[in-house]
């Protein structure tokens, strides 16, 4: 049995029959991240004795018949997911050596099922980004091919997902750094419904568009990790009671019947023709296998990546103002003033790119600009929303390209801000509309690398997304990751 | 972007920059309020009322006082001296 190939259901099932231990099974990914993960750079740390004790507690558990779905089962988790005791950075220098005193609510529900933390993933400073080479100290590397990027903002949870370092990961989308790493790194990952996951020690980029979610390699794996970071958490007052459901419970149902929408202008200028001919591809095979297309149109698109950068960059501004080198965070040597001392310490603490976003968030919210800016993209929000509404009047869910190209070089222009914005066009109106979405690999190009495709929910509705994107994948090859094998 | 409302955004932003950062930085900005600017090709405005339907109802914890952090767990991650943060000096 190689252990690393395993699913999440599998896992439990054979560490509940005593086939495996948590032991053996902590220890195998810690010997391949020991092995490859010098050259992929997904981990910023790797928690080797901690998660060996972890895997002996929860052992006893299992030992005693007291299982949780989860318990045992080793996970990797974003650096900007709070930690307690265990170093969280968010992939920057301002908070390089920062430990946090508490644990975010994902981690507690993930502790009380005691599942193994592997360790933290590399991502793009702040989550900001989608290389993940803004990171600060582990610039990622994508498993299919070691010169181009992993995608971001959670780059390392997919590089490490898809190389085989983690059976499964959390990460956290804004504006689609779940999806889209995992489209470039050829595993699936989902965008929860705004408001289901609780973002408490989350650190804050964009808080009405942020949200934590998981990346696997599957749907059904996904549905099965959601299941137990979902749900009502009173430290995160945006965070909604109400009942969890069996995420996983329409795998293995088909699409026979489901209405998938096609949402004109995803195919249109932005994505790639084999991108465009891939998903399309896809879409066809649902077809045969009794889903129903329908063709529609989001006229809004044309303005979905300026209204998202307009708002999470306000967001971020605001958010970013509590590090000041003082309560936490990276402090300067300078500065003979309170304010100098504030000034240097996050001049030298944040990198280039989440600077651009902070002077573009108050230039935004700046009085005499307000109205232009951050004003009109609030309207554009409500229109998207509408827009999304009308398709899903007559359609259960939308599938589009979740990245208009596949991977790129490391060694491309990724600094040109219109090339790197662009890159979201295609998950960018999900956070916009508080949407769940999940990404899945549907065909390779002529370099081998991964072709994504997203499909779409009505807000609450993982079931039917995960449902559908299991059907198609129970009818996909996938293709191993060859860089590092 | 002209280089005054340049350093009236940094100031806001708490930010400082070397000369060649700073002609960098304002390069980039320059092209990405282009972008940003293809939103007021929308014509759109802003309603307060529809946005009434689609914000959830928070429920908010009571106000109630509980025990908080122990002090010296805060104060962990920062520079600090008798239970308190360090900063420089702010009155003479």
């Amino acid at each position: 049995m190689n252990l690393t190939e395993l699913s999440l259901r599998q896992m439990r099932s054979a560490l509940d029959k005593k086939e495996i231990t948590s032991a053996e099974l902590t220890q195998s990914y810690l010997d391949n991240i020991a092995k490859t993960d010098a050259k992929i750079e997904s981990y910023v740390t790797v928690c080797d004795e901690a998660a060996m004790k972890q895997a002996a507690a929860a052992q006893e558990r299992i030992n005693a018949g007291e299982v949780s779905p989860l318990t045992g089962i080793p996970l990797a988790i974003k650096d900007n997911i709070c930690t307690e005791g265990v170093r969280t950075t968010c992939a920057s220098r301002m908070l390089e050596n920062f430990i946090p005193p508490y644990n975010a609510t994902v981690m507690e529900k993930l502790n009380a099922e005691n599942a193994v933390m592997l360790g933290k993933t590399s991502m793009d400073e702040f989550a900001m980004g989608s290389t993940t080479q803004t990171a600060y100290e582990k610039k990622t590397k994508n498993p299919y091919d070691l010169g181009k990027v992993p995608g971001g903002s959670s780059g390392g949870s997919a590089a490490a997902v898809s190389a085989n370092l983690a059976p499964a990961a959390l990460g956290s989308d804004t504006g689609g750094s779940i999806r889209q790493p995992s489209s470039f790194c050829g595993v699936t990952g989902l965008k929860p419904t705004y408001a289901r996951v609780s973002r408490y020690g989350l650190i804050a980029f964009a808080s009405s568009l942020d949200q934590i979610g998981p990346i696997a390699r599957s749907a059904e794996d996904c549905g099965y990790l959601l299941n137990s970071i979902s749900g009502f958490d009173p430290h995160d007052g945006t965070s909604m009671r109400r009942a969890v459901p069996d995420f996983t419970s329409k795998c293995g149902q088909g699409v026979k019947g489901l209405k998938v929408a096609l949402p004109k202008e995803f195919f249109e200028d932005g994505a790639t023709e084999f991108v465009r001919g891939t998903v399309l591809s896809a879409a066809e095979k649902l077809k045969e296998m009794g889903a129903e297309l329908v063709e529609c149109s989001m006229p809004a698109l044309k303005y979905a990546v300026p209204a998202y950068f307009l708002i999470s960059s306000a967001e971020a501004a605001s958010n970013l103002a509590r590090f000041d080198g003082i309560k936490y965070g990276h402090r300067s040597e300078k500065g003979s003033t309170y304010g100098e001392l504030i000034m240097n310490s996050r001049s030298e603490g944040f990198g280039r790119e989440v600077k651009r976003r902070i002077m573009l968030g108050n230039y935004a919210l700046s009085s005499g600009y307000y109205d232009a800016y951050y004003g009109k993209a609030c309207a554009l929000r409500q229109e998207i929303r509408e827009e999304y509404n009308k398709i899903f009047e007559t359609a259960d869910v939308i599938l589009t390209p979740t990245a208009p190209r596949t991977a790129f070089g490391i060694n491309e222009n990724i600094t040109d801000p219109k090339m790197i914005y662009y890159s979201d066009i295609c998950t960018v109106t999900v956070n916009i509309a508080s949407l769940p979405a999940i990404s899945t690999t549907c065909g390779y190009d002529e370099s081998g690398m991964p072709v994504g495709m997203s499909v779409i929910g009505k807000m609450w509705d993982e079931e039917t997304i995960i449902g559908a994107v299991d059907a198609f994948e129970k009818t996909f090859t996938r293709i191993p990751a060859k860089g590092v094998c | 972007m002209d280089l005054q409302t340049f350093n009236q955004i940094a100031e806001l932003g708490k930010l400082t920059f070397s000369d060649t950062e700073r002609d960098e930085l304002l390069s980039d900005m320059t092209e990405i309020i282009d972008i940003m600017d293809t939103v007021k090709n929308a014509d759109l405005v802003y309603d307060p009322l529809k946005d009434n339907k689609n914000v959830f109802i928070n429920e908010l914890r009571k106000d109630n006082a509980e025990p908080s952090f122990p002090t010296a767990k805060i104060l962990q991650n920062a520079r600090n001296m008798n239970n308190c943060f360090v900063v420089p000096k702010v009155v003479e």
